[in-house]
């Protein structure tokens, strides 16, 4: 905001002090005290269970009481032959790339509005509202808007657009409402992340492009977007993340009743559906972490492209 | 291209006497990218801050009309307000218990997560030992894996730790007492995270001359450290509270009676019966308990909740 000089390097005097004494300190005597029980805890609730997944994930079994055998690496070829999986996938695919690609076209198109806006930080605050809201409260008011029966379409009539109306939550148009309503409730958040790098942008450089003649348009080109590339690629990273576990906004459109239309379903929600048994009830745990192991590794692998595409030279502030 | 030759590119492509049309052309690009973009993208984004106080606003004023006038007159105002939809929720849809069940597992597991994240945390960011960076890097990979790859396990472990705890060691059991677990080892991580980088930037004299006054380093940690690190502290547990309170998966998969299922959980229940019992000044009561807690908290500690999601995120 204020003062953008060369920050003073507080951690200097303690690298130096570092060498001088390497006698035990306070905080390594509390170490085993102190990280044991978190430690503990997370070994025992995530990595332990992440481990049994890719063991379940090579057997036939379909949960306690049925018997258990080694399936080598049958459950992995069986998803990707079957249609219901591959559709669930793919779906992912679209809602992660199709979804991400708007968010962040919208990102950037607000940027150039935001600068030195009045009321930017109260925009900025309203719209990352629904991020805070449970996803299944945004599905369950969505879906109650665009019932067919319900007020889009009562809105389109009265305004004498009959011809828009669709039956927005038949299964052929419903997964396209769901990423609509993600890419709304996930765009503010994005937009707080990528403004926060924004933020670091010394404003003398604005000033300047500003005396040199550069439009706004150019400013947001030559300045905004070069030197929040790294908040961005962070930002899309952390969507990538999330939007391949996709499931709550999808269950809230579609409900748990029953079975999901297969058009609508993500990755997530047909590894819930294996988990529980879904309508006919019989659960198939080691399908069940396959896809759980498919989301992770697909998750990692995209992750991983990201970095490398969106790796720029850092731009360097004079 | 580095930026500096663009600007000083821009400022000698400048002719020192333009033509007059050429200026003109400029001045009308001047006009667009300086003012008709920028503007633009403002009432667009204005329009989008209205949708979102309009969507909360919107979602009140229904739970206080009649069945009827939700579904008739869906942007209508309530003939009288209907107060007994909050109290159908509560107590016909059980959303009190649900509430109840919200409260407690969300609090008890956020309290318990910082409880044990904040000190393995500050070891992190304080101690030299080798092991720290093995630590960190554990700590990051439980980060980045997502729920998908731990649900079956869990799921299984779920019906093994009741049989066990039932038939062997106390003869009683509560699954919420399971979720609680679950929450608190898969929040553990990111407050573990996030703490790590709010302790390591206080000085480190602060402990030092605690420990010189006698206090043992224990004693350093939970009285001078923990006050003084408290902002930072609350918005952890602040994010905490936030996820767990929207967190439905887990409650799906770990929770079987509906009598113990937290509110989203209750809120897709009672959406799912919607076609055959049109409660629908119900539903919207429902959403107004699951959603107006969490805006409440966002309108008391909305920069710390921006700040721990975003420059959390960034760190």
């Amino acid at each position: 905001m204020s003062s953008t000089g060369p920050v003073p390097r507080t951690d200097l005097p303690v690298l130096r002090r570092r060498g001088e004494r390497p006698r035990r300190r306070g905080p390594d005597t509390l170490f085993g005290r102190f990280a044991a029980p978190a430690i503990t805890t997370m070994t025992l609730v995530v990595a332990v269970p992440s481990l049994f997944t890719v063991f379940l994930s090579f057997t036939d079994w379909r949960g306690l009481g049925s018997p258990m055998s080694a399936a080598g690496l049958r459950n992995y070829a069986a998803l990707w032959y079957s249609d219901t999986f591959r559709t669930a996938m793919l779906n992912t695919f679209v809602l992660v790339l199709g979804g991400g690609v708007a968010i962040f076209a919208i990102v950037f198109l607000m940027l150039i509005g935001l600068r030195q806006m009045r009321g930017a930080a109260f925009a900025r605050s309203v719209v990352f509202v629904p991020m805070i809201v449970s996803p299944i409260a945004i599905g369950v008011a969505l879906g109650f808007l665009l019932n067919p029966n319900g007020a889009v379409n009562d809105l389109l009539g009265s305004i004498g657009l009959e011809e828009f109306q669709r039956a927005w939550l038949a299964p052929d148009m419903v997964f396209q409402m769901i990423v609509l309503g993600l890419i709304w409730s996930m765009s503010g958040y994005y937009l707080a992340i990528v403004a926060t790098g924004v933020d670091q942008i010394p404003p003398y450089l604005y000033e300047e492009a500003q005396l040199a003649g550069a439009t706004r348009w150019q400013q947001f080109w030559m300045i905004t977007l070069p030197l929040s590339w790294e908040a961005a690629s962070v930002a899309v990273v952390l969507w990538l993340i999330s939007g391949m576990k996709t499931f709550e906004i999808v269950i809230a459109f579609v409900g748990t009743q029953g079975a999901p239309p297969l058009q609508a379903r993500t990755a997530a929600v047909q590894q819930f559906l294996a988990t529980t048994g879904g309508r006919d009830g019989t659960p198939q745990l080691g399908a069940a972490a396959a896809i759980g192991i498919a989301i992770f590794v697909f998750t990692a692998v995209f992750v991983v492209l990201a970095r490398r595409l969106l790796r720029r030279d850092a731009v360097e502030v004079a | 291209m580095t930026m500096s030759s663009t600007l000083t590119r821009e400022r000698t492509s400048s002719p020192p006497s333009p033509a007059p049309v050429r200026s003109r052309r400029r001045s009308a690009r001047i006009v667009v990218e300086d003012l008709v973009i920028p503007n633009t993208v403002r009432v667009l984004l204005w329009l989008w801050v209205a949708f979102n106080l309009a969507m909360a606003i919107w979602v009140g004023v229904q739970s206080l009309k009649t069945d009827r006038d939700v579904l008739t007159a869906p942007f209508g105002l309530p003939s009288s307000p209907q107060w007994e939809n909050f109290a159908t929720a509560w107590t016909v849809s059980g959303f009190g218990g649900a509430a109840l069940n919200s409260v407690l597992i969300v609090g008890f597991s956020g309290v318990i997560t910082i409880a044990l994240a904040a000190p393995a945390a500050y070891v992190i960011a304080r101690s030299r030992r080798p092991a720290v960076r093995a630590l960190t890097t554990y700590v990051a990979l439980c980060v980045a894996l997502p729920i998908q790859a731990i649900i079956v396990p869990l799921f299984v472990a779920k019906t093994l730790v009741s049989r066990f705890a039932v038939e062997i060691a106390f003869g009683w059991w509560d699954d919420r007492i399971t979720l609680v677990i679950v929450y608190i080892g898969t929040s553990l991580a990111f407050s573990v995270f996030l703490l790590t980088a709010a302790f390591a930037g206080l000085p480190e004299s602060l402990t030092e001359a605690a420990e010189l006054d006698g206090a043992s380093p224990a004693r350093a940690f939970w009285s001078v450290v923990v006050p003084v690190a408290w902002p930072a502290i609350k918005s952890a547990l602040v994010l905490n509270l936030l996820n767990m309170w929207n967190e439905t998966l887990l409650v799906l998969v770990l929770l079987d009676d509906p009598a113990k299922q937290t509110l989203p959980a209750a809120l897709l229940r009672l959406y799912g019966t919607m076609q055959y019992n049109a409660d629908w000044g119900g539903l919207f009561a429902g959403l107004v308990i699951l959603i107006y807690p969490m805006i409440v908290l966002y309108l008391w500690a909305g920069g710390r909740i921006m700040e721990g999601m975003t420059s959390g995120a960034l760190k």
